[in-house]
């Protein structure tokens, strides 16, 4: 009689399936946090869900804690201009929670340009700030042979935040805070509305005008390659594509806040 | 002279390293760390300055003098308007 001993049957586990984008991204990256690539994969996943990835042309997660990390679009993470890939110039200080500059000379270079890759009627663009300072234009673009500004400033004042997209009319808001997640976008050829942590805090009228000049992170930079007032404000996320929606708008921020928390930086 | 050895963190911000013409042509395009460049830029009385965060992180060593450079407070050039 042959006996037979307990069967051992090999238990499959499924492996986590990590979105081909989230690990595109953590693979020119080079992430190798397991927290860190959680936060990227639920991040894209989220925003899939929400049907607000596909309005995305760049997406700045800031993650990794260097330069080189911190380059990369998750949207298409090739080492390339045509990728939009950041270039950092001046004085940057790279770290886990995020990339700050200095407010003296700290820039990057998106080569993105409100007209060409978004459109004329539609565009956003989005910046998580993680400090609370007066001052600077987080991100934009002035093309002056088009008479245009692409611009948010988070406080740019001493307790204001200026929005402009389109023609040479800008919008003053009041702002005490300057922490937080902030999108600015043209929704149609006549207005432009502004958000913060998911609230949408102005709509205003403004002409939509071309802009061919790529957008900056960290201060805003003329047609002619000057630039305007630095930022101090800590760059823990950034965006540009096409507008959002009132309820894109919102879950967006939910996405970006989920994102923040897990990686322990939420303002 | 004042140089980086003579500064805190917390005084960065509030200073520059002076550049001379040669130094700045020299600067321009070349990283200081990897994936990071530098950013001569003209303060208000026209001098070539580069931040205090640029010559702290540089490892570049061809440029690794830019560590001696004297610093002086930082006076911005006024920014362009905007509406």
């Amino acid at each position: 009689m042959i006996r037979i001993g307990p069967s051992i049957r090999p238990k499959y586990f499924p492996a986590a399936t990590v979105d081909p984008d989230a690990q595109a991204f953590i693979t020119a990256a080079g992430i190798t946090d397991a927290t860190q690539q959680s936060a990227i994969n639920t991040l894209v996943t989220d925003l899939k869900g929400y049907g607000v990835w596909s309005k995305m042309k760049a997406i700045y997660p800031f993650v990794g804690g260097t330069a080189t990390t911190h380059k990369y679009n998750l949207k298409d993470p090739a080492d390339t201009n045509a990728a939009f890939r950041l270039v950092f110039n001046g004085g940057w200080v790279h770290s886990s929670t995020g990339a700050l500059p200095n407010g003296v000379n700290s820039y990057a270079l998106t080569f993105f340009a409100p007209t060409p890759n978004a459109d004329k009627n539609s565009v956003h663009i989005s910046y998580y700030s993680r400090t609370d300072a007066s001052g600077g234009i987080e991100m934009g673009s002035e093309d002056l042979s088009n008479v245009s500004y692409c611009l948010l400033g988070i406080k740019s004042g001493a307790n204001n935040s200026f929005v402009a997209i389109g023609d040479y009319v800008g919008n003053l808001t009041t702002n005490t805070d300057g922490k937080g997640f902030y999108t600015a976008q043209r929704i149609s050829s006549s207005t432009v509305n502004r958000w913060k942590n998911g609230i949408k805090t102005s709509t205003y009228s403004q002409s939509s005008v071309n802009n061919n000049t790529q957008i900056v992170i960290g201060t805003w930079i003329r047609s002619t390659g000057t630039f305007g007032s630095f930022t101090t404000k800590q760059c823990a996320f950034a965006s540009m594509g096409l507008h959002l929606s009132d309820s894109e708008a919102s879950d967006f921020n939910t996405a970006v806040q989920a994102f923040q928390t897990t990686l322990g930086r939420n303002v | 002279m004042i140089t980086i050895k003579d500064i805190t963190p917390e005084q960065y911000s509030t200073y520059v390293g002076v550049l001379t013409v040669e130094d700045k042509d020299s600067l321009i395009g070349q990283w200081y760390m990897p994936d990071s460049y530098f950013n001569p830029i003209q303060d208000a009385d026209d001098k070539w300055v580069i931040s205090v965060e640029e010559i702290d992180q540089c490892v570049n060593p061809d440029f690794m003098w830019v560590k001696n450079i004297p610093l002086i407070p930082f006076v911005p050039k006024p920014a362009p308007p905007f509406p």
